[in-house]
């Protein structure tokens, strides 16, 4: 075998193994940013959605107002759970001993969107839009579950449809990238 | 590019109130986080202000005068900067009526600074480090810009899209002077004043039509939307 091509195949197979980490890297980050949450204390969705019939807006009630729908204070699961026995359930008594602590409850967001990227719950709220068109149905889910890609052409597919006559603005690159 | 420029938002500075305090431009550095390189680095030219004051001298010693005129994107309704970007990272907003900068869409060739007339833009040479406790200062509504990209003034956008949202949730229209760039809001003198050019009733379409109004390099037909305000010398006041 002559010199150039001993020396080719190794390195043809080094240059296919790098495509394919950095492919493997490539799908893997995109799938992490929208991980399933370790979160602090297993809240159940179903439970106080399905069973007992709070509406989002009782616990994320900045989405009405701002850009961040927010996550629930202790003092606001205090308002009814400091009612309410824990009894032998783990995430009831993970919760009354942050009440007892008095420590916040560092609730880590599900639906998380790039840097480069504006999103305000506002405008989608008031347009009418219910909170399971882009988060799913959270009422079937225990925790929160992060729903699909949540990308550009995702948030266009809404965009053109919903609301023609205002496409232009909708469409533009200013309206949603900062 | 349209047949003609539509006009939305623009800015008239009056140049006789200007006394090139720089407020304007440290409001805007703050505004949009906007990076500063040092003696140094400004020295081989990678100064970065979206927005500059420029100095004049008016008349022979003894009886000389500073004049000061600030620069920024001059919001071109016909950029020169905008059919030579070959990602479409800068472009023409329909909808606002200003030349925007999709900065994650941006590669860097500076194509679009090197066909500026105004010398607006500034190339982004560093990575910028904010340590503790210096991140909090960032504006989040600003995208903290990478190293190798183009930026510039896009009049507040954050600020537009802000006051806008807010009228649109209550039902009403922007009220006149409700939307400020940081560098008016910042303006001692009031030498600073936006709006939009399409409400004939607005501050800044009244100022417009003031007889002392005129725009930088108007010759070149790019439409710009910032109107400068200049009469005489400050001394004949």
């Amino acid at each position: 075998m002559p010199l150039k091509t001993r020396l080719r195949l190794p390195a043809l197979v080094l240059i296919a193994l790098f495509v394919v980490v950095v492919a493997a890297a490539a799908v893997l980050g995109s799938k992490s940013a929208q991980a399933q949450a370790e979160q602090p204390i297993a809240f159940n969705h179903s439970v106080h959605v399905e069973e007992l019939g709070v509406p989002c807006l009782y616990c994320h009630s900045n989405a009405q107002r701002g850009q961040s729908a927010g996550l629930p204070t202790l003092e606001k699961c205090q308002g009814c759970h400091s009612q309410i026995d824990p009894g032998d359930s783990q995430a009831l008594q993970d919760l009354a001993r942050y009440a007892e602590e008095n420590k916040p409850i560092q609730w880590v967001p599900v639906a998380l969107q790039p840097d480069f990227v504006y999103f305000s719950h506002r405008p989608h709220v008031n347009a009418g839009l219910n909170c399971e068109s882009c988060h799913g149905d959270v009422g079937q889910m225990t925790v929160a579950e992060p729903q699909g890609d949540m990308n550009m052409g995702w948030c266009l597919s809404c965009h053109k449809k919903l609301a023609p006559e205002r496409f232009v603005k909708l469409s533009d690159c200013a309206t949603c990238h900062k | 590019m349209s047949e003609t420029a539509q006009e939305k938002w623009g800015m008239v500075i009056d140049l006789d109130r200007c006394n090139g305090c720089q407020a304007c431009v440290t409001a805007c550095s703050l505004e949009n986080n906007v990076g500063f390189v040092g003696e140094e680095s400004a020295a081989y030219g990678r100064g970065m202000h979206w927005i500059r004051i420029q100095r004049y001298w008016e008349g022979e010693y003894p009886n000389i005068t500073a004049r000061f005129r600030p620069v920024m994107c001059q919001q071109c309704g016909h950029a020169p900067c905008e059919p030579v970007c070959p990602v479409f990272a800068t472009y023409h907003s329909e909808a606002e009526q200003i030349n925007v900068q999709v900065y994650n869409r941006c590669i860097g060739t500076r194509y679009c600074a090197n066909n500026c007339p105004y010398v607006a833009r500034t190339f982004n040479w560093f990575d910028w480090e904010w340590p503790e406790p210096l991140n909090e200062q960032l504006n989040p509504d600003v995208t903290v810009r990478r190293r190798g990209i183009m930026e510039k003034c896009t009049f507040c956008i954050q600020r537009i899209r802000k006051g806008e949202e807010d009228a649109e949730a209550e039902g009403r229209e922007v009220a006149d002077g409700e939307i400020q760039p940081a560098c008016a809001q910042a303006c001692p003198a009031d030498a600073i004043v936006f709006g939009n050019l399409a409400d004939p009733e607005s501050r800044v379409s009244r100022l417009a039509r003031s007889a002392r109004a005129e725009k930088l390099l108007e010759e070149l037909g790019t439409e710009t939307k910032v109107i400068y305000l200049k009469g005489g010398s400050s001394r004949d006041r």
